[in-house]
């Protein structure tokens, strides 16, 4: 893939006119009010018929689920796995990246809410869950009818999130009994849906426990959610605190089914690496945007007689971001083919992609700021909120740092 | 039932428009293009129709250069089952373009043609009821409602005229041309999207249809509208009323 195609644009097209309807008039509300973002993406969803796509994608997925079943139980060989058009094809991966980028140009935070609860959380559940739990809770999260919440970083454990982890379920009858705070929980405060992830408490050391998640409902006794922090960016995300005191859950809600199959350290990776990609498409709406409105004033902010960008230094900064954008694109096209042949990234490559794509963002947004001079400053000329958005992506789905890390180690182990 | 829509590529409104330096034209340049407004409003309503009915047939049809492709393939992402593009390079005046749709009409036998009332590039407002009588059929202009009888076989339109509402009725067939107030056109869906790739786009190079399509009109100089000069404040009603009088001329 070297370009958007026809129907890329068409999209494209098509969801500008109903931001600039829907969006564009309701952002300070959305940004600086209260108002939760999940009507607006609701409507998205119905209106470009992406909820409908959803719902298909997950019946082929239980379709493909009980066959397997099936045959196993029959003992014979699992059938082979049936191509669909849709993740098949460049365009079904391309068409579903669309919508993130666009988004993003404005409301990053809007993303974030929506990748969280339809990427990750339904996410977790689709990877590791059975045929019940997909049904039940799944389904619904998948076309935004229940916003759902990802729960694993606590106030004692964010970069290391499994070494410090507190929260645990020690085994009570036929479930278990849960106990423990996370923080910084995006859609926290609204979630229907929380999937929960601690440690299986059976006396031993806190370091050998097992990892186990277990799927929450709002309103579970015992299960306390708080209102939306105060925050740098992301404004048209809520994200809040989890507080569980001796929540009792049948076993139906650990994931799985089974301590074994409880998804365990592999399902939360599995969901890292989910996250990650996902970055990159946010940072090519926050860059794109973020240039073509430099461009703009540069062309029409006048100093010292003539149009600023024809200052050398003003000429710079457009020739930066111009490269960080070629670069995100073509990051992002990678994702799209990798995607469509179904090649899964490696960790250490969806690592490299997550880091540069979010510090090119974070670059080309301050840079965006100081073009911009005062004007900058100021939330009018809205700049400035994506340069607090963008910053975010260096920190959540793993800090820069932790990034970092991991590429290295994986290039030392020569794999 | 058969509906015809024709479609026009126009630049999109909201894009600033300039005039090329000889004045032949406009600078298309770097401006988007999408289905003139109108068009898109007689698509929805041929949609919407298709729905209501529980099945008829959506045919675009859209004369102008290849690129026009474009937007019918939009107008297939939106719900239409096929289109149909004539193609030309030559800007083309109303009389021709009824002529190439009558044309296309014998051929396809719709029951209805469902049409912008203008298009929003050279505003003529004239295709659809010169249209109307070539084929010698009825039309309702600047429908602003369409209903239709429970055979499926008349059809009430209410117009918008100076001062209020039409209404009209005719026995099918006919043409009927949309005002601004019929509808609100749909997005393209994702799924839409990806069926339109599917449907068919038939090409019909212009020789083809047999038409006489040389132009009876032509454009002598293309101008832009002239600069607003700004406007001044005054202090009081009975200066204003001066000025009505003695300078605007207007009372
Ligand atoms: C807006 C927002 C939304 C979020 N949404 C969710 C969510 O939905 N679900 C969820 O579970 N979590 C969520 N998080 C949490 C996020 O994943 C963590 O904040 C992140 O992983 C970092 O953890 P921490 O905040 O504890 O920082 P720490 O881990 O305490 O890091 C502090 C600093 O130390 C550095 N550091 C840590 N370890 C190392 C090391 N080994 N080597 C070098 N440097 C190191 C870090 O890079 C960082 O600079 C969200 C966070 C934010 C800000």
């Amino acid at each position: 893939m070297i370009e958007w195609s026809e129907q890329h644009i068409m999209l494209r097209d098509a969801l500008r006119d109903f931001i600039e309807k829907e969006i564009k008039p309701n952002l300070e509300q959305l940004e600086h009010g209260d108002t939760p973002p999940y009507d607006v993406l609701r409507k998205m969803m119905r209106t470009f018929g992406i909820d409908q796509m959803a719902k298909q994608r997950f019946e082929r997925q239980i379709k493909r689920d009980k066959a397997a079943a099936e045959a196993k139980a029959s003992g014979k060989a699992e059938p082979a796995e049936e191509r669909f058009e849709e993740a098949g094809s460049t365009d079904g991966a391309a068409l579903q990246l669309i919508p993130i980028i666009e988004l993003c140009r404005y409301c990053p935070g809007m993303v974030t809410a929506m990748g969280v609860s339809v990427g990750l959380t339904a996410g977790a559940i689709m990877g590791k869950g059975t045929l019940r739990q997909k049904e039940r809770w799944a389904a619904p999260l998948m076309t935004m009818e229940k916003i759902g919440s990802w729960a694993i970083t606590e106030p004692g454990s964010g970069s290391d999130a499994f070494g410090s982890m507190m929260s645990t379920a020690k085994r009570k009858g036929d479930g278990y009994v849960l106990n423990g705070s996370k923080t910084f929980i995006t859609n926290g405060p609204y979630a229907d849906t929380i999937v929960f992830i601690c440690k299986l408490d059976e006396g031993n050391d806190p370091r050998e426990r097992k990892i186990v998640s277990f799927i929450l409902d709002k309103g579970m006794p015992g299960l306390t959610q708080s209102k939306p922090l105060r925050k740098m960016g992301m404004h048209s995300s809520p994200t809040g605190q989890l507080f569980l005191e001796d929540v009792f859950v049948e076993k139906e809600r650990l994931i799985g089914e089974s301590e074994e199959a409880a998804g365990g350290r592999s399902g939360a990776k599995a969901t890292f690496g989910t996250e990650r990609t996902g970055v990159a498409a946010m940072a090519l709406g926050i860059v794109e945007q973020c240039l073509e409105k430099s461009i703009d004033y540069a062309r029409t902010r006048v100093q010292f007689g003539r149009p600023i960008g024809e200052f050398q230094l003003i000429q710079l900064k457009l020739a930066k971001m111009e490269v960080a954008r070629m670069n995100i694109q073509n990051i992002v096209f990678r994702q799209i083919e990798m995607s469509a042949k179904k090649k899964p990234m490696t960790f250490a490559e969806a690592s490299a992609c997550k880091l540069y794509t979010a510090q090119a963002a974070m670059e080309v947004a301050l840079e965006a700021v100081q073009l911009f001079g005062g004007n900058g400053y100021m939330a009018e000329y809205q700049v400035e909120q994506l340069c607090r958005d963008a910053k975010v992506l260096q920190i959540y789905a793993g800090t820069d740092e932790i990034q970092t890390s991991q590429i290295a180690r994986s290039l030392l182990a020569g794999s | 039932m058969k509906i015809l829509v024709p479609i026009k590529r126009v630049p999109d409104p909201q894009t600033n428009i300039s005039v090329k330096g000889d004045g032949t034209g406009i600078v298309t340049d770097n401006v988007k293009f999408v289905i003139n407004p109108f068009c898109e409003i007689a698509l929805e309503e041929a949609l919407r129709i298709k729905e209501q009915q529980g099945g008829a047939e959506v045919v675009l049809v859209s004369i102008g250069q290849k690129v026009a492709q474009e937007q019918l393939r939009t107008g297939l992402a939106m719900g239409a089952d096929r289109a149909i593009l004539v193609l030309s390079d030559d800007e083309l005046d109303a009389a021709t373009t009824a002529a190439l749709l009558a044309k296309l009409v014998d051929q396809e036998k719709p029951e209805l043609v469902l049409a912008g009332k203008q298009a929003i590039d050279d505003d003529a407002n004239q295709t659809g009821q010169i249209l109307a009588s070539m084929l010698d059929w009825p039309q309702a202009t600047f429908a602003s409602k369409v209903e239709f009888s429970g055979d499926k076989k008349d059809v009430t339109v209410t117009r918008e005229v100076d001062g209020g509402l039409e209404t009209v009725a005719f026995t099918l067939p006919g043409v009927i041309t949309t005002d601004l107030r019929l509808n609100e056109p749909r997005y393209a869906s994702l799924p839409g999207i990806m069926k339109a790739r599917k449907k068919e786009l038939k090409e019909i190079p212009l020789a083809e249809l047999g038409v006489d399509a040389k132009p009876r009109v032509k454009t002598h100089k293309v101008s832009p509208p002239p600069k607003r000069a700004a406007g001044r404040k005054v202090e009081t009603v009975q200066e204003l009323v001066n000025l009505l009088h003695t300078e605007a001329k207007l009372i």
